[in-house]
C-alpha cells in the first residue's frame, strides 16, 4: 500500500508499509531504506491480526463480571473498610459472595435481598475469625430490617455449609466498649464521670464471666448484657459520685443506645451479686440493697469463685427438682436460705397454660371409628341462618 | 472461662436409655379430596369455616373432636393440623372431608399422608448451649434463644433450650422423633457431667 512522503535516501515517493517478521515497516519500494518501524497502523482491520485472541472466544466464557456481581463486590469492600477489617478478611468476603451469587438459590433473588448477602458474607468472616461483630451492627450499616437479614444469612449457611463459631463474648466486651465515649473529659461529661479505659473494660469482663457462669448469658441477646455490665462495672469504680446516674443517663453520656432488656439483665445481676454479698462477711452486718452493693463489686468480684460456691445450691438442678416433686413452681426453699444455681426461666417459669397429653380413651383410637352424622351437622348452617348471614354480609 | 468445651462423645453409654418419652404435640398431614371446591359456597353453608381471599386463598375450618384445624383449598387438597396422634390426624380428615361432601361436594379421600409430627420433652436440668459443640448446628442467641441442631440420621431438627426442654421436628413417623432424641440424650447428659 503506498504511503505519503518521500525516501530520505533516494528521493522517490514510492513508499511502502511492509511487515518485516511481525513488525511493521516503512520502506522505499526503489531503494529498499526503511523509513520507520514500529506500529504503522491505518485502520483498524490492519491492527487486527496483530491482537491476541479474547479471552471469551478461547474459552467461551465472560472474563468480565456482571455489573451485579462488580456493584456487589465493591459494597462488601466498602462495608469491610467502613468497619476497618484486614484485608484478609475482605478478600474472604468476597469470595464467598462470588460463590453465593453463582448458586441457583441466590442468583434470581432481589437486588434488596443482594445487598444484605454482600453483609451477611462480611458478618460470616468476622465470625469465622472471631472478630466480634454482631447482627445489629451490620443490620444498621446496611439499613435493613433484622428479620430479612436473618433469612438469608441462615440460607447463605445453609447453601455454602458454612461452619460459624458461636460470638465470642469476651471479644464483644471489648469492642462494644470502644464505641463509649467515656473515656476522655468532653463538654457533656463530667469529670468525675471519665473512666480508664483498661479498668473499666477488665471489671465488665469480670462482670460479663459472672453473668456467663450464673445462666445470665445462655440464649439472651449478648449486647444488652454487656451494655449492663459496663454501667455496674463504670458505677463500682467510682461509686461516690455515679450511683446518681441512672442507667437511661449513662448510655446517653456514653453514647450508646440503651437495648429494653439491659434493664432486667441489669436487674438480674444486681441479683445475683447481692446473694454474693450475704456470703461475705465482712459485709453481712450491713443491710445490703441493690444501691450499696455496687459499692463492693470489686470485692465481690475477687472472691466470686467462693460467694458462689456458698450463696448458691451448685449442685445439679434435676437433683434439687427431683426433691420437690409436686410442690409447683414456687417450691419451699432450702432451710440456709440459698437457691439453686439455675437459668432464670427456670428459676421463674411463667405458667403455661398446657394442653393435657393424650388420655387413655384418645390413645384407643384407631382413626377408623365411624362418623355420626349428627355430628357432622353440628358444623353446618340452617337455611334461616344462611338467610340471615347472607343478609348480614350482603353477599350475592 | 469464656472458651467453649467441646465433647463430641457421649460420655455415657449408648446402651442405656433416657427413660424419657418425647410427647407429640402435633400432627400435619394432607389429603386430596379430588374435587373441585367453590370455597365461596363452603365458607357460607359451614358455621366452623372462615374465608378471607384477599389474606389466604384456602378456607380455615376447624373441628371440636379431635381439636384440630384444616386448610380447604379450591383443587381440592386440604392440609390438616393439631392432632397429637397420626390415628387422630386421619380421623380428623375424615370429619372433614365429611362435612365437604354434606356440602355436596362429591369428595373423596385420597393419598392421605402424615407430612410432620413435632415432639417435645423435658431432660431436666439446664444446658450451657454456648458450649455444647455439634456439627450441623446453629446457636444465635441474636436471633433465637435455642440451639438448632440439624440431625443427619435419623433426619429431625432438634431445638435445644437452656431450660432443658427439647423440641423435636421434621419426623414422618414417630419412631424417628424416639431414635433422634435417644441420640441427643447422651450427649446432652455426657455435656452436663463434663462441666
Amino acid at each position: 500500500m503506498a504511503a505519503r512522503g518521500s525516501c530520505p535516501g533516494c528521493g522517490s515517493a514510492a513508499l511502502v508499509e511492509d511487515a518485516h517478521y511481525a513488525q511493521q515497516q516503512l520502506v522505499c519500494a526503489a531503494c529498499g531504506c526503511v523509513l520507520a518501524e514500529g506500529l504503522l497502523t491505518t485502520t483498524y482491520t490492519e491492527e487486527e491480526h496483530l491482537r491476541e485472541v479474547a479471552y471469551s472466544q478461547s474459552t467461551g466464557q465472560k472474563e468480565q463480571l456482571s455489573r451485579c456481581l462488580q456493584r456487589g463486590i465493591r459494597r462488601v469492600q466498602d462495608l469491610c473498610k467502613v468497619l476497618q477489617l484486614p484485608m484478609v478478611f475482605e478478600e474472604t468476603a468476597v469470595s464467598y459472595f462470588q460463590r453465593a451469587l453463582q448458586h441457583p438459590c441466590f442468583h434470581l433473588v432481589s437486588l434488596e435481598k443482594k445487598e444484605l448477602l454482600g453483609g451477611c458474607c462480611v458478618f460470616v468472616t468476622c465470625r469465622q475469625h472471631n472478630w466480634p461483630l454482631t447482627m445489629g451492627t451490620i443490620c444498621s450499616l446496611l439499613y435493613a430490617k433484622q428479620e430479612l437479614f436473618a433469612s438469608v444469612y441462615l440460607s447463605l449457611q445453609k447453601e455454602l455449609g458454612l461452619s460459624v463459631p458461636a460470638l465470642s463474648l469476651g471479644d464483644l466486651v471489648k469492642t462494644h466498649l470502644n464505641s463509649f465515649r467515656l473515656f476522655q473529659h468532653t463538654a457533656d461529661v463530667p469529670a468525675t464521670f471519665v473512666e480508664d479505659k483498661e479498668k473499666m473494660v477488665a471489671r465488665t469482663m469480670q462482670i460479663v464471666e459472672l453473668a456467663s457462669e450464673t445462666w445470665l448469658v445462655t440464649g439472651r441477646h449478648p449486647v444488652p448484657i454487656v451494655t449492663a455490665a459496663a454501667f455496674l462495672s463504670w458505677q463500682s469504680l467510682q461509686p461516690a459520685a455515679r450511683l446518681t446516674c441512672t442507667f437511661a443517663r449513662f448510655c446517653k453520656l456514653a453514647g450508646v443506645d440503651l437495648p429494653p432488656p439491659a434493664h432486667l439483665r441489669l436487674k438480674e445481676l444486681l441479683e445475683i451479686l447481692l446473694r454474693m454479698a450475704s456470703q461475705l462477711a465482712w459485709l453481712r452486718v450491713f443491710n445490703m440493697d441493690k444501691k450499696t452493693v455496687v459499692k463492693h463489686i470489686g470485692d465481690l468480684l475477687q472472691h466470686r469463685i467462693f460467694l458462689l460456691k456458698n450463696a448458691f445450691c451448685l449442685e445439679d438442678g434435676e437433683e434439687q427438682r427431683a426433691t420437690a416433686p409436686g410442690e409447683g413452681s414456687a417450691s419451699s426453699p432450702p432451710a440456709d436460705g440459698r437457691r439453686p444455681l439455675l437459668p432464670p426461666c427456670l428459676i421463674n417459669p411463667r405458667k403455661r397454660l398446657r394442653t393435657a397429653a393424650l388420655s387413655a380413651s384418645d390413645s384407643a383410637i384407631t382413626g377408623d371409628e365411624p362418623i355420626s352424622d349428627s355430628e357432622i351437622e353440628q358444623y353446618l348452617r340452617g337455611p334461616e341462618e344462611i338467610r340471615a348471614f347472607r343478609k348480614a354480609k350482603a353477599w350475592s | 472461662p469464656l472458651t467453649p468445651m467441646t465433647p463430641m462423645t457421649p460420655v455415657t453409654p449408648a446402651s442405656e436409655s433416657s427413660g424419657i418419652v418425647p410427647q407429640l404435640q402435633n400432627i400435619v398431614s394432607t389429603v386430596n379430596l379430588a374435587c373441585k371446591l367453590d370455597l365461596k359456597n363452603i365458607a357460607l353453608h359451614a358455621r366452623n369455616a372462615e374465608y378471607n381471599p384477599k389474606r389466604f386463598a384456602a378456607v380455615i375450618m376447624r373441628i371440636r373432636e379431635p381439636r384440630t384445624t384444616a386448610l380447604i383449598f379450591s383443587s381440592g387438597k386440604m392440609v390438616c393440623t393439631g392432632a397429637k396422634s397420626e390415628e387422630q390426624s386421619r380421623l380428623a380428615a375424615r370429619k372433614y372431608a365429611r362435612v365437604v361432601q354434606k356440602l355436596g361436594f362429591p369428595a373423596k379421600f385420597l393419598d392421605f399422608k402424615i407430612q410432620n409430627m413435632v415432639g417435645s420433652c423435658d431432660v431436666r436440668f439446664p444446658i450451657r448451649l454456648e458450649g455444647l459443640v455439634l456439627t450441623h448446628q446453629h446457636y444465635e442467641p441474636e436471633l433465637f434463644p435455642g440451639l438448632i441442631y440439624r440431625m443427619v440420621k435419623p433426619r429431625i431438627v432438634l431445638l435445644i433450650f437452656v431450660s432443658g426442654k427439647v423440641v423435636l421436628t421434621g419426623a414422618k413417623e414417630r419412631s424417628e422423633i424416639y431414635e433422634a432424641f435417644e441420640n441427643i440424650y447422651p450427649i446432652l447428659k455426657g455435656f452436663k457431667k463434663a462441666s
